[in-house]
């Protein structure tokens, strides 16, 4: 199915966020609200794991419900995983289109990768001590 | 110790009634500060000693290392990028601003990718603002266009509007209404007087719509508009006309939106409108707690608020091309230094894989996302805990924020004094 992804801040992102390395931060910002009705459609329940497929690649993410989303968008707090598939076009603003991405939602059995493991197939090294 | 007025560096509301106890130079209790100030203030997760790349493994090395080796990358670079910036002090700022005009780079700050767009708008149409201050005492209809404050700024509703006492209004929480404006029914909105939601996209059309009501044009509003029916505009209108002060506060729900800064013009000049029949200023919810301090800085300094681009040996400003996605996303820099900010967490993947192929240094005090793109990480002390510096409040406010720790950690501005020595003395 097709949805509008907007991204944004949230309590637990900020309150992660000085810690990025951490399981909490990587468990908010893998998390996708959708409303409970798309859930129902795509067979998913709270915490299942969902392919989100954008412009620019796909990322395993985590589908919770929501009364705050609209049927046909989802929320997901800023972060890591959002960014894995935004497009780097500003339009000439320098800002990328972070609130008006389309994306394609499916169910999958994989699980969502940790913040680590998302930089290091990039070219990055986890650093972890 | 109790240490009274403590200075909350997390977002642009720098609150500064935070009470801190320390204990054995650790903060075990906070008081006043929301959750993310809270957690911040208490955070320990901080990285010990600089660290180097090696191969696929990590050493550590000394900060005389550290500091050698980015002076060396950023003097051999043919076009650095020298990003971040809003989670520091200004007199970090301001060394930064040297350096980059030193070796001819590029600097930019986290407000590209925030409230970019809204700097854009103002340029254009000017910026119809006021402090804090006089938005908690005075106004009486306050309006959040895409911004969450209940999430992104918990305590500006308790400090400036909703909850807070004003000097003029007899009954601060009966007399002030507050207007949300969302595509999402946040939190916010809950505790909005009106909550007036838009489709996604839509927010340039519903701005338009309420402009041509303020000017009488009521006869071209069609039944609904970007999913708002037209009574509710016609309400929002009055709402608006019929107030003694009112502010716009608009958040990234405007700046990262199809339209992106001709929202923010397009608000802007809907708060001219109004003002023609009341008083009304409009301000951008700033995100870090100093970000509006680099705009700031880079603008006394080089004239420019973000996106300064020296390779022609003066400063050069053509957001878009200057700014630091679309240079990354190019793959044009050949080194990045990042301050006070994780440009790994926060930009596209395509930003990434280029940072993955150039050498990087970072200063921050915690490992985080960019760590891992990193040659260099220096941690250093953070600005409102372990080191004082000024910040700017989402307002343009300067207040100096305290230091209530002692650690060992060198400040921003004493690992950045020190490198802009060493890049000096090279190229003198």
């Amino acid at each position: 199915m097709n949805f509008l992804m907007i991204t944004g801040r949230t309590v637990n992102q900020g309150v992660t966020v000085e810690n990025k390395t951490s399981a909490a931060y990587a468990a908010e910002t893998s998390t996708c609200f959708m409303h409970e009705f798309d859930m129902l459609e795509l067979g998913l329940a709270d915490g299942d794991p969902i392919r989100v497929t954008g412009p620019c690649g796909e990322v395993v993410m985590r589908a919770i419900g929501s009364l705050e989303v609209e049927m046909g968008s989802i929320f997901v707090p800023y972060g890591p995983y959002a960014n894995h598939i935004i497009a780097a076009g500003t339009r000439s603003t320098g800002m990328p289109d972070f609130k008006s991405h389309e994306v394609t939602i499916e169910p999958t059995d994989e699980e969502p990768k940790t913040v680590h493991r998302l930089m290091e197939d990039l070219g990055g090294l986890a650093y972890d001590r | 110790m109790i240490v009274k007025d403590v200075v909350c560096p997390f977002c642009g509301c720098l609150c500064d009634d935070i009470e801190v106890e320390v204990e054995d130079n650790r903060v075990v209790a906070v008081t006043n500060a929301c959750e993310l100030g809270m957690t911040k203030l208490m955070g320990e997760e901080r990285m010990k000693n600089p660290i180097l790349r090696d191969g696929n493994t990590w050493k550590d090395i000394t900060y005389d290392e550290a500091i050698r080796y980015a002076a060396d990358m950023l003097l051999s670079a043919e076009r650095p990028l020298l990003y971040g910036w809003s989670g520091t002090h200004g007199e970090a700022q301001c060394v930064g601003v040297h350096m980059a005009e030193l070796v001819h780079g590029v600097i930019d700050n986290t407000s590209s990718v925030c409230h970019g767009p809204s700097i854009l708008a103002i340029q254009e149409v000017g910026h119809p603002g006021c402090t804090l201050g006089v938005v908690k005492n005075r106004a009486d209809l306050v309006i959040y266009w895409g911004s969450n404050p209940i999430d992104a700024h918990p305590r500006h509703l308790s400090r400036y509007t909703r909850y807070a006492e004003g000097f003029f209004l007899e009954n601060a929480f009966r007399d002030r209404k507050v207007i949300v404006v969302d595509i999402r029914k946040t939190e916010t909105a809950n505790v909005a007087d009106e909550f007036m939601q838009i489709k996604p996209g839509g927010d340039y059309a519903v701005l338009s719509a309420l402009r041509a009501i303020v000017r009488g044009k009521t006869e071209t509003i069609p039944r609904t508009v970007a999913g708002v029916t037209r009574e509710q505009l016609f309400r929002v209108v009055n709402l608006c006309k019929n107030a003694k002060f009112g502010a716009i506060y608009f958040g990234l729900g405007l700046t990262m939106t199809p339209g992106k800064y001709k929202n923010i013009r397009n608000a802007i000049e809907l708060t001219s409108e109004l003002s023609r029949h009341t008083k009304f200023t409009i301000s951008a919810m700033r995100g870090h707690y100093n970000v509006y301090g680099s705009n700031e800085v880079n603008t006394w300094m080089t004239g420019y608020p973000f996106g300064i681009d020296y390779s022609r040996g003066i400063s050069f400003y053509n957001p878009g091309e200057t700014t630091a996605v679309d240079i990354l996303a190019r793959k044009e820099c050949d080194a990045a230094l990042i301050v006070g900010s994780d440009p790994a967490a926060h930009f596209p993947r395509r930003c990434l894989e280029h940072l993955a192929d150039i050498p990087v240094v970072q200063l921050d005090p915690y490992p985080n996302a960019t760590t891992a793109f990193c040659n260099v990480q220096i941690p250093v002390a953070v600005t409102g805990i372990d080191a004082e510096g000024t910040a700017y409040r989402m307002d343009g406010v300067p207040i100096r924020t305290r230091r209530v720790l002692s650690t060992g950690y060198p400040s921003d501005e004493e690992v950045l004094t020190r490198m802009y020595a060493l890049m000096q003395g090279a190229r003198s």
